[in-house]
């Protein structure tokens, strides 16, 4: 009960009402349902995860939708809704450590690790982008991620939103949402840094090319 | 803080790594998000700055780390496809009237 005033709101499990009577329903399906597969995406890595995860995050609000006091914007009560919802399917799918990250593990040991191991000379973000295989890198290192980072990482960086609204969607002080931002951030640095990158990289280029 | 900012006594070049084992580059390494994202005050700002520039390893770290945000921030998503959408809202509907 105590976490109740920073939570998003409860999600009744009692009778609902029946879909019919719910017109916002059809609205806020069709208005959010591409943001939040987007985000849904980002955080499982794959089409079918995701879609399990939007389906859970629109019933939730479905059946929460009479609570929603409308103090935050309905995204921002999705995104909670999501967020919880992603980190109830996946405690239940496999106990999934969750690891802290320390900072002293980004400190770079050798010469190669300081740059990026990957081709962008020149290259707008976009155009670097286009190439499949740095887009495989990249969301694997994203994948890679605990759940936490990952999450504040998606939400920051790829969603756009701000540290105070991650903060309220997470339930977490902006301070800790920054830190988890920068630990995120390095891990994926680190991973795109890694030695072997580039030789991996240049093969399956090689390899595709062909 | 500012003359401690020169950790490569007798040298400008430093050796790639040991910089960074020095308290000065920690120190800027674990600000650097916050450098990036503006949220320092402008005399954090001048320190890093001011180490950046004696610090070649600490500058190719923090255009790598820029590089990384940069390819978060542009990474495109797939969307639902009409179909997919449709057949979601059936699907959420269907379990709502259920429960």
């Amino acid at each position: 009960m105590a976490s109740r005033k920073k939570s998003p709101p409860a999600l009744p499990d009692g009778p609902g009402s029946s879909p019919a009577t719910s017109p916002p329903f059809d609205q806020l399906y069709r208005d959010h349902v591409d943001v939040m597969y987007r985000f849904a995406y980002r955080l499982c890595g794959e089409a079918e995860a995701a879609k399990d995860l939007v389906q859970e995050t629109f019933l939730n609000a479905y059946r929460a939708y009479d609570r929603f006091r409308g103090d935050a914007r309905v995204s921002t009560w999705l995104y909670a809704i999501a967020s919880h919802a992603c980190q109830r399917m996946r405690r239940k799918r496999k106990g999934e450590p969750e690891r802290e990250l320390s900072l002293t593990e980004f400190v770079p040991t050798s010469e190669g690790e300081f740059a990026l191991q990957i081709p962008m000379e020149g290259l707008s973000p976009q155009q670097a982008l286009e190439n499949k295989e740095l887009r495989e890198i990249l969301d694997r290192a994203i994948a890679k991620l605990p759940r936490k980072y990952r999450m504040v990482l998606v939400l920051r960086d790829m969603e756009g939103l701000s540290a105070k609204e991650v903060g309220n969607i997470l339930g977490l002080s902006e301070r800790a949402i920054k830190s988890r931002l920068h630990r995120a951030r390095l891990f994926v640095r680190k991973e795109l840094s890694g030695k072997g990158l580039a030789e991996e990289f240049h093969r399956d280029v090689a390899t595709v090319d062909r | 803080m500012a003359d401690r900012v020169r950790t490569y006594p007798g040298t400008r070049k430093p050796t790639p790594h040991q910089g960074h084992r020095k308290r000065n580059c920690v120190k800027v390494l674990e600000r650097l998000s916050a450098y990036l994202d503006d949220e320092l005050s402008g005399e954090i700002c001048q320190e890093i700055r001011a180490h950046l520039g004696d610090c070649p390893n600490c500058e190719i770290f923090l255009d790598s780390l820029r590089q990384t945000v940069r390819l978060c921030q542009h990474r495109p998503s797939p969307s639902l496809s009409e179909k997919d959408r449709a057949a979601l809202r059936r699907e959420i509907l269907k379990a709502a009237a259920t429960v």
